[in-house]
């Protein structure tokens, strides 16, 4: 590593995640809005116009949030473990240089074959240029790229920084407690399971990706080569499942380390916490097959393994870290900043989106449910409702820990209502329009998808409000730093707990 | 009322609970805050009711959707009376006119060119059953239809520029 690396501003490549993620964010609301005001027949998009920018919402939005998760992440391990500054640029400049040729190929080629791509769609009768195909998958290859670069560097740096897997994983704690706790060790801080597992599971779901990106790019030089179409599919779920799953994964770190702050108590790891993490780090490769349920042709026992780890990864949400999360604000005397207004919300949604992802996942549901707009209504909750809150909620913890000029409440209140309401009624008109039985990804929606498509823009437009009132809030406490020349260093965050790290980075 | 309506029904109970204890955890945090040693060993011992509980739902729900599922069915019913179905951009090619009313019928569903669904919509334009069609696979699905009168077809897995406007219908009596 070159000094030159080390001496970047560590918090600078958090911001740069962080910005480009919510930004994008912000941009692709938009593009959802006018989405939903074109079925609700306010505006009218034509059928290609529709379709590409329905593939760049729903590609854009995964990468921008992963960007999020990965920015905030980074950040939180950094400050426990020595990491390489450039090699974080460099996961960055793949994925956004990724983001860039995926609109492109929206925007200019009007690749519109959705952000799943099921094979053979892009190359069959379509309405785009080839170029644009092209253009998609090295975009979304790129994408997968940077992610796995990333996925790499986080962890060589949490198995170097906390003693192995057998640290990491707590191995000595869960089957020898009492010999580890007399021996004075301490598990890793929270947030490095979160790190380790999604590291992990990411590189396996990376290397399914480059898989199937290769087979589409050789069917797409050669068309003479077929693919198998359940084999397809199969795998770009079990890649596409896995990195939008991922996404609440990564961000909940933020929440283990922003929340307690708020709640002055510390969110320590104990045995249940790293059991739960063990559960999920299985749980979240087996969930996918539940996207292939209404496959007859699969074999029934994959489609019982969905079911089952789809069933079970509620219990280390539920039961563990959300339940954690409750305990930890309990009678707490709670700081309530828009923060943690913001993080505590999130994990409400997190909730609420894994209440409607289960019914859904219920395979006698499914039959009534699959792909309807009952799907978008819960993975907008959790990733609109859950996810981008954790990530709005976190860049408000950092500049409320070092503010001492805070929100008021008038605006706190304002700021919450309309950004909590807005998502609430934008996500329920999703659920009730899905119980309506309203198909999905439908340009024209058949009665009474535009009623529902006329309220969920409403909710998006008090959302965006509520969004730039809140940007503006941000920025008042932002400038108050400035001028102020503060350079606390957030003084009621939990220190880094380095005590168990070798190589500890003290860079913040 | 259809299952539709009690899924929702479902959804929106536990969602009040869920947002209802959400709301009495945060209210709690206004009064004087308590050592966080005093509340853990209270809290710990709800945890612990609680994953058993979530686990016995799981149990259950797991056991019932098992039983109920599409593909149990499936094997249940070889005498049905059967209708190949080829789907293509845009349509259904071989959609029956007419469907036998409480006959056992399966729909053999496959693709010519890219995925598609084959979702059947009853009278009150609810979703009874679906299924995927997919290239080079043959899926079946099973209905017994309990009403009589005109059902929709409607492709709901994404299949390109025209794909809100391909359907078919047929009556059953």
């Amino acid at each position: 590593m070159s000094a030159s690396t080390d001496s970047f501003p560590v918090r600078r490549i958090m911001a740069l995640y962080l910005m480009t993620g919510l930004a994008l964010v912000v941009l692709l609301m938009v593009v959802g809005l006018l989405m939903r005001m074109s079925q609700a027949g306010w505006i009218r998009l034509t059928s290609v116009d529709f379709y590409a920018l329905m593939t760049l919402h729903g590609a854009g939005m995964i990468a921008a949030l992963v960007l999020c998760g990965m920015g905030g992440l980074w950040y939180l391990i950094r400050r426990e473990v020595a990491m390489s500054a450039s090699l974080a640029l460099w996961a960055y400049g793949l994925a956004v240089g990724g983001v860039v040729l995926v609109a492109a190929a929206a925007a200019f080629g009007k690749f519109g074959a959705a952000w799943t791509f099921l094979y053979p769609l892009p190359f069959l009768n379509p309405t785009w240029p080839a170029w644009s195909i092209g253009a998609f998958l090295v975009g979304m290859t790129l994408i997968v790229l940077g992610w796995s670069v990333w996925c790499i560097q986080m962890l060589e740096a949490v198995l170097r920084g906390f003693g192995g897997f057998r640290g990491v994983l707590g191995w000595d704690a869960v089957f020898t407690p009492k010999a580890f706790a007399a021996s004075g060790r301490k598990l890793p801080p929270p947030q490095v399971l979160p790190a380790f597992v999604i590291a992990l599971d990411g590189l396996l779901a990376a290397a399914a990706a480059s898989l199937l990106g290769v087979a589409l790019l050789v069917h797409w030089l050669d068309p003479s080569v077929p693919l198998d179409a359940l084999w397809a599919k199969n795998i770009t779920y079990f890649f596409g499942h896995d990195l939008a799953n991922f996404i609440i994964y990564m961000l909940i770190a933020q929440v283990y380390v922003g929340l307690p702050a708020y709640a002055r108590r510390p969110w320590k790891n104990t045995r249940v916490l790293t059991l739960g993490w063990w559960g999920t780090l299985v749980f979240l490769l087996l969930a996918f097959p539940h996207h292939l349920y209404m496959d007859f042709a699969q074999p029934v026992w994959i489609q019982y393994l969905g079911l089952g780890a789809s069933y079970v990864s509620s219990i280390p949400v539920a039961v563990v870290t959300v339940f954690g999360g409750l305990l930890l604000v309990w009678r707490s005397g709670m700081r309530w900043g828009l923060g943690s207004i913001f993080m505590y919300a999130g994990m409400a949604g997190w909730i609420l989106g894994g209440i409607g992802a289960l019914l859904d996942a219920t395979i006698q549901f499914n039959l009534h449910l699959h792909n309807t707009l009952w799907v978008p209504a819960h993975f907008h909750t959790y990733l609109l409702g859950a996810s981008f809150l954790f990530a709005i909620g976190w860049v408000f913890a950092m500049l409320e820990g070092r503010s001492e000029n805070p929100t008021s409440s008038a605006m706190r209140w304002t700021i919450g209502v309309t950004v909590l309401g807005g998502i609430g009624l934008l996500v329920a008109t999703f659920y009730l329009a899905g119980a309506a039985s309203v198909p999905r990804r439908y340009d024209v929606e058949p009665a009474p998808g535009p009623v529902f498509a006329g309220w969920g823009s409403v909710g998006a437009i008090i959302l965006l409000i509520g969004l730039a009132v809140a940007f503006f809030e941000g920025m008042r406490i932002w400038r108050g730093l400035k001028q102020a020349r503060t350079h606390v260093e957030w003084p009621w965050s939990p220190e880094p707990a380095t005590q168990t790290a070798r190589s500890g980075g003290g860079a913040r | 009322m259809e299952i539709q309506g009690k899924i929702l029904l479902t959804f929106g109970v536990l969602s009040l609970l869920t947002l209802a204890l959400f709301v009495v955890v945060a209210w709690s945090s206004r009064g004087s805050p308590k050592d966080y040693a005093e509340v853990q060993p209270a809290g710990y011992g709800v945890r612990k009711v609680w994953f058993w509980v979530l686990l016995a739902a799981i149990v259950v729900a797991f056991g019932l959707s098992g039983r109920l599922s599409p593909y149990s069915r499936a094997e249940a019913a070889p005498d049905a009376v059967s209708f190949p179905i080829v789907a293509r951009q845009y349509v259904f090619e071989n959609i029956p006119e007419v469907v036998p009313y409480d006959v056992p019928v399966v729909f053999n569903l496959t693709s010519i060119d890219v995925n598609h669904g084959f979702a059947i919509y009853d009278a009150k334009d609810r979703i009874i059953g679906q299924v995927q069609a997919m290239p080079g696979y043959a899926n079946d699905l099973r209905v017994t239809f309990k009403e009589k009168g005109k059902y929709i077809v409607r492709c709901l897995e994404f299949c390109g520029i025209n794909h809100a406007f391909m359907q078919g219908s047929f009556e059953v009596r």
